[in-house]
């Protein structure tokens, strides 16, 4: 028999027969009785005060059943980091500023779109316009204009991070570099748009269907924003269609439509359009970088000093958490013996930037792993070996930061080499770049400052030996539901069929912080697995009993056989054993409860992931285009639960990162973003894929539920600094400022002609 | 929010031209709506009665003889012409471009008469027929009247259809013995309208390879379909070289009048052309000595 | 005001009066109740909206109902035969070739008008039949390996 019987397994999908036929509901197919549809009115301005609101007009209107502004709040703010009161900046609903093209001031609830939609015309909107900054390096300037009251110089958050002797370490290094990045903003582009269903009921209880990556979090928020009681919301996530970092904050639809319900007594439906996604929902943080690296002449680098603005956008968001990471990851995945990051977001009048997959990571590795090859090359140093050089290894202490357990970094590098040798001499203009990478399994941060454990889980066995795992995590496409039914069906020694998962309603499931900063696998996982070892530890007490095994011998359950350990011919079904556990017990519910809560493991994650990315492009030099030719990926994420899942989150992170290095971008004229449709706003389509590979290293992650940890969002981490490196590869340019564009390609490559002439 | 109107559902040219005479101003036409609807749900266009046109059979075919030349209903959707014999055999270059524009889901639906009259300078099949020097006809009901496709496009979104008017036939003269025509459109994702898109029909004469004729269209280089005249005087009447293809590319990017916007700079859009032209040319060219 | 709209839907005759501007999608999720087929962009460019009209894909946020008049109209409910999938939702399921499944409608309606003009499609015909339709999640190489398994006779329709 081998170790495991059900993970590691290509299964289907648990939520895949609904979603191949369209049965799947999502929080946009929902109708419900007496449903009233709402709409948004948004701010045409980056800056302005809110002289007055009229919305009589709108009232009037055939179909429309209330009109709601800023007024009808109780002008509370907040944000993610609930801990940190000054941080919770946003109202969603404004009362005398408007700080964004985008901000909302008014919402609708008619009786269907069209309707909600001519309301919005009639509302009379008198702003003064305030001087606006959009640029982080003009906000953070003396006579800027002050966006939220009381922020000196526009600073929404500072970070330091230090450790070793920077500045020493600098003079004992023989060689120095200090290079400047640009990191560009990124939409998420979930192709289901944030929306909700909210319906307060006369029983004075608000439930609310909702696209999102936490309902945890929405629940909480929606409570205090509107004065309930935590438990009198209920938010419960239909299956979702993506959320990549956008859907962990309290957004516009959900907040609109339950205070419009709570007004009406009636269910509303807000789904935002896909140009309201682009333009007011919040999207990756564009960061300016300037690094100082420094290393010996062999190739060891000694100290690294990184200074980085942000912009910020109007609210903190989860921006304030990408300032840090992408402060902690720039060191990574090597070992700094002197560091030194400051960072600070500045807040400018530009739609809010936030948390995008991998945070600050996508950027940090970008800018990290480019500097890296100029070094190398600077030193004459081959680009893997210069990595091996400096590579993090397992059991390794970052600083008074993190403490990394498992770290398959070089076997990754090892066969990203291989590799790299196989594809032998490659033809004129084409070139391969290499770039490294590291993230978290989730965070241990709490600045949401709840009182719960980050995960929890139960698990309820049925007379017929059906197993219902309630969990807080929310699939949001990812796959959650289908891993974490994959870890209780391991544990509990049963067949993935026996598993129904129901997860992310707050109405049964407990709480969690939900699907950001790649923690379920790892933090659910091991609540999960928990659970289902306390609900087995149940059922093995009933079977020692029945079996009368000595003492000495130790019972387990594996493929619905209730058997020890060391005789494992002798045994019992499971399902006589959930019979007869469920009647010897006076009928009492074979429930079991897990929680997790990382403990003890450093100041970030309780456990890190490592890869190495190889991408391959051919540049036409007469037009600087260049083709994505393959992307070759050698991960570690400790044990494979899911290998189909890790698949597909490793392609599509090809996908959505190699868009970030290749097209991706959010154009802006005076705050305005220019490109709010998918027609304008480019992604990566069939045509334009790469072929993808994936070499498999395997490492255990003693931390992890049977050793795995997270395969997610790191995954977008690397791609825009492979991109980078191998058009550096291919034609001797190098590209400081993302997305690496045809045009900013050739006209370096004019340059590189005309110094050289 | 598309604002309600009067919809009319005409089963003949005639029929829909009385309509439109009837109802002028406050009509619009619809074909496939791939372009009028967006503008339409953007509240840009309002019309009080919309014409829909896509059930005219009589404009929706592809006819084509060995005097006249190729025939095309305005209502012919993109997909029959890529995937039409009669295109493929005669008129390869037809299909290719439709092959590559939008995603098959809009050329299923969208007609080449909608795609013309829709005026985007950033069209793929404009720069194509003006490079094989294509004729439309249109219909009033004061009559017909037939004008080269190069003087079809006005403006930016504005063409010389008066009011009254519909765009009923592409009409696609036979071409010249060793005549090649080639048509890249250069974009940064595959299937996205053109940054530049460049057509190049050449014909070459019988003695030696002398370029009999030359014509070079420019799509998203200006804010119409151009012809780059001056860049086809440098190769009419010559043996083709390198050189000259190189200076004809040069002499296209100064014609063109491109502008910038979010996917390209004005400056960029003039290297393209340089570079599309001399490599379309080229290819062209290669074509028309197999021909 | 309202005109009349027959059309079959998934074999099923229907009669409906509609607004004119009604556009096929919001006939087929909030008249009919079909809401397997999506919008993602409601501006024909993402394809979440993807059904097939008289035999051939279309974007069905920018067909005007009234133009399906006469027609016929599959979405991906009319694809399984009552608890027999079809062999691409087969397919589908056994090469993960969905995550949020937001798009796979759409996918799924594109790779069946591809495969019913093509039953014999190369990897780049593959690749074009899909490229209308954008997923966010899967990075298209496992919907592309879907296909192709059905391409080589792997998923047989049951008779
Ligand atoms: C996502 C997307 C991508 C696209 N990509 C490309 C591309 O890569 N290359 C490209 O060239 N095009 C592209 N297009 C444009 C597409 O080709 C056109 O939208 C389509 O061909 C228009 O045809 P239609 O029949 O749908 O026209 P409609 O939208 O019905 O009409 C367009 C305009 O023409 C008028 N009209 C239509 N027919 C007639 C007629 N016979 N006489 C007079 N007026 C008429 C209408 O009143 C309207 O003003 C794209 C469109 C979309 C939506
Ligand atoms: S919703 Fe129709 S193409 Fe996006
Ligand atoms: S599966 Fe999510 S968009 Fe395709």
């Amino acid at each position: 028999m081998s170790k495991y019987s059900v993970i590691g397994k290509r299964v289907h999908r648990v939520d895949g027969p609904e979603k191949v036929t369209g049965s799947a509901k999502y929080t946009f197919d929902i109708v419900l009785h007496n449903m009233l549809y709402g709409k948004i009115l948004r701010s045409p301005y980056p800056h302005a005060r809110i002289v007055n609101i009229d919305t009589s007009q709108a009232e009037r209107l055939i179909g429309v059943k209330a009109v709601v502004t800023g007024k009808d709040t109780l002008g509370r703010k907040q944000s993610t980091w609930r801990r940190f009161p000054e941080l919770c900046d946003e109202e969603i609903l404004c009362r005398t500023k408007v700080r964004y093209i985008g901000d909302p001031v008014a919402a609708v609830a008619a009786i269907d779109e069209d309707t909600a939609e001519e309301a919005l015309d009639l509302i009379e909107v008198e702003y003064e316009l305030l001087p606006a900054v959009f640029d982080p390096m003009e906000a953070i300037k003396e006579e800027a204009p002050q966006i939220h009251e009381g922020v000196e110089l526009n600073i929404n958050v500072t970070r330091h991070i230090e450790w070793g002797d920077v500045d020493e370490a600098f003079k004992q290094c023989d060689y120095i570099r200090e290079d400047h990045f640009k990191c560009s903003s990124q939409a998420h582009v979930c192709m289901e748009t944030h929306c909700a269903v909210a319906s307060f009921g006369y029983d004075s209880k608000l439930t609310i269907w909702t696209s999102t990556q936490s309902s945890y979090y929405i629940q909480a928020l929606v409570a205090d924003m509107l004065g309930l009681r935590e438990g009198d919301v209920r938010v419960i996530k239909p299956h979702t269609g993506g959320g990549f970092g956008s859907k962990f904050e309290l957004d516009s639809a959900q907040f609109c439509a339950s205070l419009l319900s709570m007004k009406l007594c009636q269910p509303v439906k807000i789904v935002l359009s896909r140009e309201e996604e682009f333009t007011a929902t919040k999207r990756r943080t564009p960061m300016y970088y300037s690094v100082k690296l420094g290393a010996k002449k062999d190739g060891t680098m000694l100290a690294k000093e990184v200074r980085v603005i942000t912009e910020g956008g109007a609210y903190t968001g989860m921006g304030a958490t990408a300032l840090y990471l992408t402060g902690f990851f720039s060191s990574f995945p090597y070992k700094y013996p002197n560091y030194r990051y400051d960072g600070y977001r500045a807040y400018t009048n530009t739609a809010p930037a936030s948390a995008m997959r991998g945070f600050g990571a996508p950027q940090s590795t970008f800018v990290g792993e480019s500097q890296i090859d100029m070094l190398a090359e600077d030193l004459g140093i081959d680009p893997i070996e210069i990595r091996r050089k400096n590579g993090m290894t397992p059991d390794y202490e970052v600083p008074g930061q993190a403490h990394i357990q498992s770290c398959g970094l070089h076997q990754c590098l090892d066969k990203i080499d291989e590799h790299i040798k196989e594809r032998g001499e490659l033809p004129p203009n084409r070139g391969i770049g290499v770039s490294a990478y590291g993230f978290m399994s989730g965070g241990i941060f709490n600045w949401f400052d709840t009182p719960y454990a980050f995960s929890a889980a139960i698990v309820r066995i049925n007379i017929d030996g059906k197993v219902d795992l309630f969990t807080g995590a929310c699939d949001i496409g990812q796959g959650s539901d289908t891993t974490l039914s994959m870890i209780c069906a391991e544990e509990l020694g049963v067949h993935l069929d026996d598993i129904r998962i129901h997860a992310a309603d707050t109405g049964i499931c407990p709480a969690d912080l939900g699907a950001w900063g790649s923690r379920e696998t790892l933090m659910n996982g091991n609540a999960v697995k928990m659970a289902a070892a306390d609900a087995k530890r149940q059922l093995l007490e009933f079977a020692a009993a029945k079996l009368g095994a000595n003492i000495v011998y130790d019972m387990d359950i594996k493929d619905q056989w209730v058997h020890m350990v060391d005789r494992p011919e002798r045994g019992l079904s499971y399902f006589d054993i959930v019979k007869d556990t469920i009647r010897g017990r006076d009928g009492e519910t074979i429930i079991g409860r897990g929680h997790y809560t990382p403990h003890r493991k450093g100041m970030i994650s309780p456990a890190y992931s490592f890869g190495v990315q190889a991408a391959e492009v051919e540049v036409d030099t007469e037009t600087g285009k260049y083709k994505l030719i393959n992307v070759t990926t050698a991960h570690e994420s400790g044990t494979v639960i899911n290998p189909v899942g890790i698949e597909g989150q490793l392609e599509g992170a090809v996908m959505m990162a190699g868009g970030y290095g290749f097209c991706e971008d959010q154009p802006m004229d005076e705050g305005k973003i220019l490109n709010p449709s998918i027609a304008d706003y480019k992604l990566i389509r069939s045509l334009d894929m790469p072929e993808t590979k994936i070499l498999e290293v395997d490492t255990y992650e003693p931390e992890g539920p049977f050793g795995a940890k997270e395969a997610g969002e790191g995954l977008t981490n690397p791609t825009a600094g492979a991109i980078g490196n191998a058009v550096y590869k291919a034609v001797g340019v190098r590209i400081n400022d993302l997305p690496i564009t045809p045009e900013k390609v050739l006209k370096a490559l004019k340059e590189k002609k005309q110094q050289a002439e | 929010m598309i604002r309600d109107f009067e919809y009319l559902t005409p089963k003949t040219l005639e029929e829909a031209l009385t309509l439109l005479d009837k109802y002028g101003d406050e009509c619009k036409v619809i074909a496939g709506g791939q372009s009028l609807l967006i503008l339409m749900k953007q509240g840009l266009v309002a019309p009080e009665y919309l014409i829909d046109i896509k059930g005219i059979t009589e404009l929706n075919y592809i006819k084509s003889d060995a005097k006249e030349g190729l025939r095309i209903g305005a209502l012919t959707p993109h997909r029959a012409i890529e995937k039409s014999p009669v295109v493929r055999n005669g008129f390869a270059v037809l299909a290719e471009m439709e092959n590559r524009l939008a995603s098959i889901q809009t050329r299923n639906w969208g007609t080449i008469g909608g795609n013309l009259c829709h005026g985007d300078p950033a069209g793929d099949p404009a720069p194509v027929l003006i490079a094989l020097n294509a004729n439309l006809k249109m219909a009033s009901l004061k009559g017909e009247r037939t004008t080269a496709i190069e003087d079809f496009f006005l403006d930016y979104f504005e063409t010389a259809l008066e009011p009254g008017e519909l765009l009923t036939e592409i009409q696609v003269p036979v071409v010249p013995p060793h005549t090649g025509t080639v048509y890249i459109k250069f974009n940064v994702i595959e299937s996205d309208l053109a940054t530049v898109g460049v057509a190049v029909s050449i014909t070459l004469g019988s003695s030696e390879g002398i370029c009999q004729d030359v014509r070079i269209a420019l799509g998203a280089a200006a804010s119409t379909p151009v012809r780059a005249k001056q860049a086809e005087a440098v190769l009419r009447g010559k043996k083709i070289t390198d050189n000259l293809l190189r200076e004809a590319g040069q002499i296209a990017s100064t014609e063109a009048e491109p502008i910038s916007d979010i996917y390209a700079s004005e400056e960029y859009r003039r290297e393209l052309v340089k570079v599309l032209v001399k490599r379309v040319s080229r290819e062209a060219l290669a074509r028309a000595k197999q021909a | 005001m309202k005109k009349e709209l027959r059309f079959t839907v998934n074999g099923q005759p229907y009669e409906l009066y509609i607004k004119p501007k009604t556009i096929l999608v919001e006939v087929l999720r909030a008249h009919l109740g079909l809401t397997g087929t999506k919008r993602g962009c409601d501006s024909s460019s993402c394809g979440a909206c993807t059904v097939i009209l008289n035999g051939m894909a279309v974007k069905s946020c920018s067909v005007l109902a009234l133009q399906a008049n006469g027609g016929e109209v599959l979405t991906v409910e009319g694809l399984a035969k009552g608890n027999e999938l079809h062999p691409l939702q087969k397919a589908f399921l056994d090469h993960g070739a969905f995550q949020c499944g937001f798009c796979t409608s759409g996918m799924l309606m594109s790779s069946k008008a591809l495969l019913d003009e093509n039953p014999n499609p190369t990897k780049e015909q593959i690749k074009e039949g899909i490229d209308g339709n954008i997923c966010r999640c899967t990075g298209y190489n496992s919907i592309i390996r879907a296909l192709t398994g059905v391409v080589k006779g792997e998923y047989k329709e049951e008779k």
